[in-house]
């Protein structure tokens, strides 16, 4: 039973953890909290959506969600998030506020608010050292790992990853090394939406896809965000999996309607006792 | 010239003077219809409001409630409290309606009553959460529901699950009034049939999986698991029990296991299913009206909407009541509903039946098109219940249960 609910909380805690890396990307380097992330999961969502109905393939639709998060993703970055730049904390919060209710809006036109599901074959569960695990859940747990690993190898192993790592590290000395802040903040842009876009695919193939979905899981990839050291893309997955997983294998003690608390309590705790959170470093967090 | 030009003044300023001089002539009794336009009622919203723009309609062209004609003023809730509410203020503090018609779901309605009694006005609803009976929602007993109370689909499950054999119910309840109600009222029935009752599980809304909750009643080994639930979490639910490969057989209501649900899961989920809902007052008179005033309109049955017919209802009994009040004030329109509603009395099926029959002194009896339309104590009615098995992607009406 625990062993399950263990399988449950992982693939949860897959769809938190790429959540959050779009949230700690950007408040690593752009330096606030993008309120505007969860409905750029939406986007992907949608997207992904479009893309699937049409061709039945969830590679193209994950290309798809790709595509049309970071596209949102940048688009709010050229349009809002670049004029603001140097502004308060505060201004872009609420400017982050605005560009979500503006991306939900439209998609509640666009699409309508009916709800829609990924027409995904369903099949039964195959037995894994005596655990029952659904192949799609085999299947989305690939598509987090996968796309994981491409986003930690542009953070890490390509010149751009390295100039954002840069810029996160100290904005200045990355600008007088020759940095060029546009390229970068461009790409920031760009990887942190993938990431909110994948993660948005995977939540609508689990649940069903409505414009509101986004917004509603905000808090939970904040959490994360938080717990794993704000800007921390290793803590951000990390604590993804750690708040999936403790919320389903909690609900035997704490019940099903408090396992969404549970989340917040453990942020609450990493406030108090480690305000830099797990992976976090004290100049990281500015 | 000059002559000819004051000649023309003067009738020009009569000309526009007249409209204005005849509609102060002919004041009017406002009401709002605020219902589910989009949103989670969509499918049920817009019908819902032609219906009451229908009714009412008929009780002009038989030349209007106590006098006067009825004026509707169309808003949508969204199906969303914090819509519904600003639409409420709309409708009462702009277009200074005296009641509300036509308000859906249970979180809707429990968060426009508050306006609806402080401003004095009656709330009619299909809200089926128990709290719209009792105070302090219901307090000033102005407002009423056309629908089942979420307790009395209990009670028809309960029904149900004795008639289909079932030995070992488990419930499942989306975490709000209507959900909880639901399975409440299934809990309380079936034990007050000396049954035992099994595992009961409330959820959150919005979860990525319900995967611990489906584990936790699954591990009970239930026959069958009892539903109060909406239509998203009902989707993540049985996908996600469809793929656990364990066996059970559903009672859910009919909101949720709903031809939306059919099509997001495909049949091989949904084959069996039992989806509850309540049914329309057929065979009636009022139902013939209302059925052919919902096909002139949306081009479809009557059936295909129960909740058009109960806003039907609405408009028709409040000109009922206006008309059997000698009123227009809210306290004497109130007291009248029961009267004109509720036996003993003549049997009447429209508005000018009952007109006709009010005017030579008579006690009327509107036997509704959604029910037979009995207000308890409460404001509540009891309606009868229909039994549809999903099969093959088909929702099939099976039987109906009366409780």
């Amino acid at each position: 039973m625990l062993a399950q609910l263990f399988v449950a909380g992982v693939v949860h805690g897959l769809i938190i953890g790429l959540a959050a890396l779009g949230v700690t990307l950007v408040f690593g380097i752009a330096r606030f909290p993008n309120a505007a992330a969860g409905d750029t999961m939406t986007v992907g969502a949608y997207g992904g959506l479009a893309a699937y109905g049409a061709t039945g393939s969830l590679l193209v639709a994950g290309g798809a969600s790709v595509l049309a998060a970071g596209a949102a993703s940048l688009l709010g970055y050229l349009l809002v998030f670049r004029r603001l730049a140097g502004r308060s904390l505060a201004a872009l919060l609420v400017a982050a506020i605005g560009v979500a209710f503006l991306l939900r809006a439209a998609l509640g036109v666009v699409f309508g608010h009916q709800q829609r599901v990924y027409q995904v074959p369903l099949a039964w569960p195959i037995e894994v050292m005596g655990l029952r695990i659904s192949p799609m859940d085999i299947t989305l747990a690939g598509v987090a790992a996968a796309s994981l690993t491409v986003a930690f190898l542009v953070l890490y192993a390509t010149p751009i990853g390295r100039q954002m790592r840069a810029v996160a590290d100290d904005p200045d000395l990355a600008r007088v090394s020759g940095i060029h802040p546009f390229r970068v903040m461009a790409a920031l842009w760009l990887l942190a939406g993938a990431a909110a876009g994948i993660a948005g695919m995977m939540l609508g193939i689990k649940t069903v896809v409505a414009p509101e979905m986004g917004w509603e899981s905000l808090l939970p990839a904040f959490a994360a965000a938080i717990l794993g050291g704000i800007g921390s893309p290793v803590g951000a997955v990390v604590a993804g999996l750690v708040l999936g997983i403790a919320q389903e294998v909690s609900t035997p003690i704490v019940g099903f309607t408090y396992k969404i608390a549970l989340a917040f309590f453990v942020m609450l705790l990493v406030l108090l006792v480690r305000p830099r959170g797990i992976f976090g470093r004290v100049e990281g967090v500015r | 010239m000059t002559t000819h030009r004051r000649t023309l003044l003067a009738a020009s300023a009569g000309l526009l003077a007249a409209p204005r001089f005849a509609r102060a002539q002919a004041e009017t009794f406002r009401i709002g219809a605020l219902n589910p336009v989009t949103g989670a009622g969509s499918p049920y919203g817009a019908g819902m409001q032609r219906m009451i723009v229908a009714a009412v309609e008929a009780i002009n062209a038989a030349g209007g409630a106590n006098g006067r004609r009825i004026e509707v003023f169309s808003e949508d809730t969204q199906t969303a409290p914090q819509a519904a509410v600003l639409a409420a203020k709309k409708l009462i503090e702009v277009n200074r309606v005296r009641a509300i018609l036509g308000t859906w779901s249970s979180g809707v309605s429990l968060a426009v009553i508050p306006l609806t009694n402080d401003a004095d006005m009656i709330l009619m609803h299909t809200s089926g959460a128990p709290a719209l009976s009792v105070p302090p929602a219901n307090a000033r007993h102005l407002g009423y529901r056309f629908q089942a109370t979420n307790d009395r689909f209990g009670r028809a499950f309960a029904e149900i699950a004795v008639k289909e054999g079932f030995r070992r119910p488990a419930t499942m309840a989306f975490n709000n009034a209507s959900g909880i109600g639901n399975t409440e009222g299934f809990r309380r029935a079936w034990a007050a049939k000396g049954f035992q009752n099994g595992v009961h599980v409330v959820y959150e809304p919005n979860q990525p999986s319900y995967r611990a909750e489906l584990l936790r009643v699954l591990a009970t080994r239930p026959d069958v698991i009892v539903m109060g639930s909406f239509l998203p979490d009902t989707t993540i639910i049985l996908r996600e029990w469809f793929q656990m490969g364990v066996p059970v057989k559903w009672i859910i209501p009919a909101w949720a296991a709903n031809p939306q649900l059919v099509q997001a899961l495909g049949p091989a989920v949904t084959e069996g299913i039992i989806a509850v809902d309540s049914v329309s007052n057929e065979g009636s008179p009022a139902f013939a009206a209302y059925d052919a005033a919902y096909r002139r309109t949306m081009n479809q049955p009557g059936l295909s909407n129960v909740y058009a017919a109960m806003t039907w209802d609405m408009a028709t009994t409040l000109g009922l009541a206006i008309e059997q009040a000698k009123s227009f004030e809210t306290a004497a329109i109130n007291a009248a509903i029961r009267q004109v509603a509720n036996p003993p009395g003549e049997g009447v099926s429209t508005f000018a039946e009952g007109k006709a029959a009010i005017a030579a002194g008579r006690k009327v009896n509107y036997d509704g098109a959604s029910s037979v339309l009995d207000f308890d104590e409460f404001g509540d009615v009891t309606p009868d219940f229909g039994v549809f098995f999903i099969e093959r992607g088909q929702i099939v009406r099976k039987y109906v249960v009366k409780i």
